[in-house]
């Protein structure tokens, strides 16, 4: 018995165009791959000296980061601003929720606001999904990372990376190494990555931090480094939390690196062109060694510059989304 | 003198054993006399019987079914009015309370007469009491187990508030087998189950929820059941979710321990699939496991194993309105609980006689009771149209909580008279 309809369509329109951004999963390779083209778009204008368009002109965006975040949050901000956004940044981490107001309570008084789109970021998996199914028709909400379900807009930046340095995804084989259990980012580059047509998805690490229903998203599994990296085209290393030690999840830090830690000498092991990127922030010495981190085959930074275009890519396109289908209803309306 | 007859009932026999699973069905009219019942004749002849008393209510059952009393192993309580209607429109004739479900945990004697009162002031279906296995249910000092029981609780039980440590398990069990009392447990080492809130599997990991292993369970119940060996004691074993715990629940009956067990409703209809799109209402302990699970468990049920309960569990509309993990666990399922389970048995999922069985018969033995249609006996009973569809929508249920899952899913069972220990506390 089931009562649902498909969740990840919740974040489309009903012609399919997308109206919030919660996941990669469930997407078509014509709207990632949207996103993709418009994205690399703004990455010539970020390179103007005017760097704003007017897609946004008159909108409210309002940062709802329920988890601490500078990064994320200033990538969010910049591409607000280049869309000629107006924003509000709430560090909701440290003001309401922790005087016992509740998620929805927050988001009614925000709503007060008459605001048109909310970039959410929450510890809890399925908390964006929930604002989304919660707020007033015609409000945007964009996923900045949901517990360890989702972080979409992470994964798109990734992909554009990977596009821009190797051609095309097609093809690629990708090895994912690290704290993959723990991983939004690696649960949404997954489902991108087998959309767009990569050739293999490898998760890399130890059985405490790689769970073996990974297999079921597309992955595969793999518990040696050495075995994963062979011939791959990306490798992409995840940042390792110190908490991982005290959940008793990992002896140590130094064992780890051992065994899974990134070095010149493992990464000659994938192709000898392979990229190596990095969500950030890095530890350097513990999932990837410095030399590899500032090396040739680095594009971590590059990573950071192209995370702004996407965001301005999928905030144009779910404000887009939002206002066609508030005329589609409205129209609707007319005609009843 | 009051006097009910129902006339033209498919009486379906609650004579049922393991051995003797299909149930049969026989047209009779059945009276009740101040709450007794009093004949069970062929179709046709009761009208006659009465006809001289003025106070005889004659309800013409026009072939739909009369069920042995059902009576619910485990439901929470806050509201027991609301509740307690909830039942008696969903033909339900006797509940268990779980200690932590009224105004206070139920482990004083005091706690015990709060509950009983509030029953008797509703006046719908009767709630028998659980009393607290430990004091506070904090699962370490033993509650006043024998006073608990001479107060009128029906059987202790921690709810699903863990008991830790084994050598306090022990004890329990040494000391409910001292006093022949029968103990309701749950199989949960919250350890394993790591703060997850639904099942390990494909779904949770996409999803990025921290699942329960099985093993959380299953390791649980090994345990106790050794501990039960141990101590000889009568143990009832709650809300199971997991094939391999049937298994083991069978394997321990065969080897003679006096063992019982149940299922949520809710995992004999749902898995971890409809946790999909991180519907709250699917929170729910113990997790809705796979499919293999949920067929398991049915097997269970359609081979005399298994009891069905409600673990009903109201909630208000803030509890369930957060991200899935943050949510409060548990449904409301008290209003379509027989409805549920005369769907599965439409769906052929379950045979007639295992629902009357797993829902009145083994759990009334378990409890020591009886609900059995018997000249004779109280009248506990209810009558459905089993065939009618009916949908329930928030504004149908009685329940306080809305948090139900089957709410718009077209269910078959329309209840149109519940008796509750000779008392009529709905009639549609």
């Amino acid at each position: 018995m089931t009562r649902h309809a498909d969740p990840t369509q919740v974040q489309l329109t009903a012609d399919g165009r997308l109206k919030h951004f919660l996941t990669t999963e469930g997407l078509t390779k014509s709207l990632l791959t949207e996103i993709l083209d418009l994205a690399d778009s703004f990455i010539s204008t970020q390179e103007r000296a005017v760097k704003k368009v007017p897609l946004l002109r008159g909108k409210t965006v309002v940062n709802l980061f329920f988890e601490n975040s500078t990064r994320t949050r200033s990538t969010f901000e910049l591409a607000a601003k280049r869309l000629s956004a107006d924003i509000l940044n709430l560090d909701i981490a440290r003001s309401a929720t922790s005087k016992g107001e509740t998620l929805m309570d927050t988001l009614w008084n925000l709503e007060a606001m008459y605001s048109d789109m909310f970039v959410v970021r929450h510890a809890d998996s399925g908390a964006a999904h929930f604002i989304a199914e919660q707020v007033t028709p015609g409000v945007a909400i964009i996923n900045a990372g949901d517990g360890r379900h989702a972080h979409p807009t992470q994964a798109m930046l990734d992909m554009l990376t990977i596009r821009r340095h190797k051609g095309t995804i097609e093809g690629q084989t990708v090895a994912i190494v690290g704290d993959i259990l723990h991983s939004r980012v690696a649960r949404s580059q997954i489902h991108a990555l087998k959309t767009l047509g990569a050739k293999e998805v490898r998760v890399i690490g130890p059985a405490t931090l790689v769970p073996k229903e990974m297999a079921a998203l597309g992955a595969k599994v793999f518990y040696d480094l050495e075995q994963g990296l062979a011939d791959a085209d990306v490798v992409i290393m995840l940042r390792l939390q110190k908490e991982r030690m005290s959940d008793a999840l990992l002896p140590s830090e130094s064992e780890y690196f051992k065994l899974y830690g990134l070095t010149e000498a493992k990464l000659a092991l994938a192709k000898p062109d392979a990229i190596v990127m990095h969500p950030g922030p890095i530890n350097r010495g513990v999932e990837i060694d410095s030399a590899v981190a500032d090396g040739q085959q680095s594009v971590i930074l590059n990573q950071v510059s192209y995370g702004i275009a996407v965001r301005m890519a999928v905030m144009a396109m779910a404000m887009s989304g939002q206002a066609s289908e508030q005329a589609a209803e409205k129209s609707q309306g007319e005609t009843l | 003198m009051s006097t009910m007859t129902l006339t033209q009932v498919h009486l379906v026999d609650s004579d049922l054993t393991k051995e003797n699973p299909k149930s049969s069905l026989k047209s009779v009219d059945v009276i009740i006399e101040n709450g007794t019942i009093s004949h069970i004749v062929a179709a046709g002849e009761g009208q006659q019987l009465n006809q001289q008393d003025p106070n005889n209510t004659v309800i013409n059952a026009d072939g739909a079914l009369l069920l042995p009393g059902i009576i619910d192993l485990s439901a929470h309580f806050h509201n027991v009015a609301s509740e307690t209607a909830a039942a008696a429109k969903g033909g339900i004739s006797l509940l268990c309370a779980q200690p932590n479900s009224h105004k206070s945990i139920t482990d004083t004697p005091a706690a015990v007469n709060l509950i009983q009162q509030a029953s008797d002031d509703a006046g719908n279906s009767h709630l028998l009491p659980l009393g607290a296995l430990t004091q506070g249910l904090k699962g370490e000092q033993l509650a006043n187990m024998h006073g608990l029981m001479a107060s009128g609780c029906i059987a202790l039980t921690n709810a699903r508030a863990p008991i830790k440590n084994a050598l306090v398990l022990r004890r329990i069990m040494e000391y409910a087998a001292t006093h022949d009392t029968l103990i309701m447990l749950t199989a949960e080492d919250v350890n394993l189950s790591g703060g997850g809130k639904m099942h390990e599997g494909p779904t949770a990991n996409r999803l990025g929820l921290t699942g329960i292993a099985e093993v959380a369970e299953t390791t649980s119940l090994a345990q106790q059941l050794l501990l039960v060996e141990l101590t000889g004691c009568r143990a009832h074993f709650s809300q199971l979710s997991c094939a391999r715990s049937v298994a083991m629940i069978r394997q321990a009956q065969a080897q003679g321990l006096a063992v019982t067990a149940d299922v949520a409703i809710a995992n004999l209809l749902f898995t971890d699939a409809d946790v999909d799109g991180f519907d709250s209402t699917f929170n729910v302990q113990p997790p809705l496991r796979n499919e293999t699970d949920r067929l398991a468990l049915l097997d269970g049920v359609n081979d005399g194993t298994l009891a069905i309960c409600s673990n009903h569990r109201a909630h208000d509309i803030a509890a369930k309105k957060a991200p899935f993990a943050a949510a409060e666990a548990g449904m409301s399922t008290l209003d379509t609980w027989l409805p549920m389970m005369l769907t599965l048995v439409k769906n052929n999922e379950l045979s007639l006689g295992a629902l009357v069985n797993a829902s009145s018969v083994l759990p009334a033995n378990i409890l020591g009771l009886t609900t059995a249609i018997k000249v004779g006996n109280l009248a506990n009973m209810v009558l459905v149209n089993s065939n009618n569809e009916v949908l329930f929508t928030e504004d149908t249920l009685i329940s306080a909580g809305k948090n139900n899952p089957v709410l718009g899913m077209p269910l078959v069972g329309e209840v149109r008279l519940t008796l509750s220990e000779g008392c009529e506390v709905f009639r549609a």
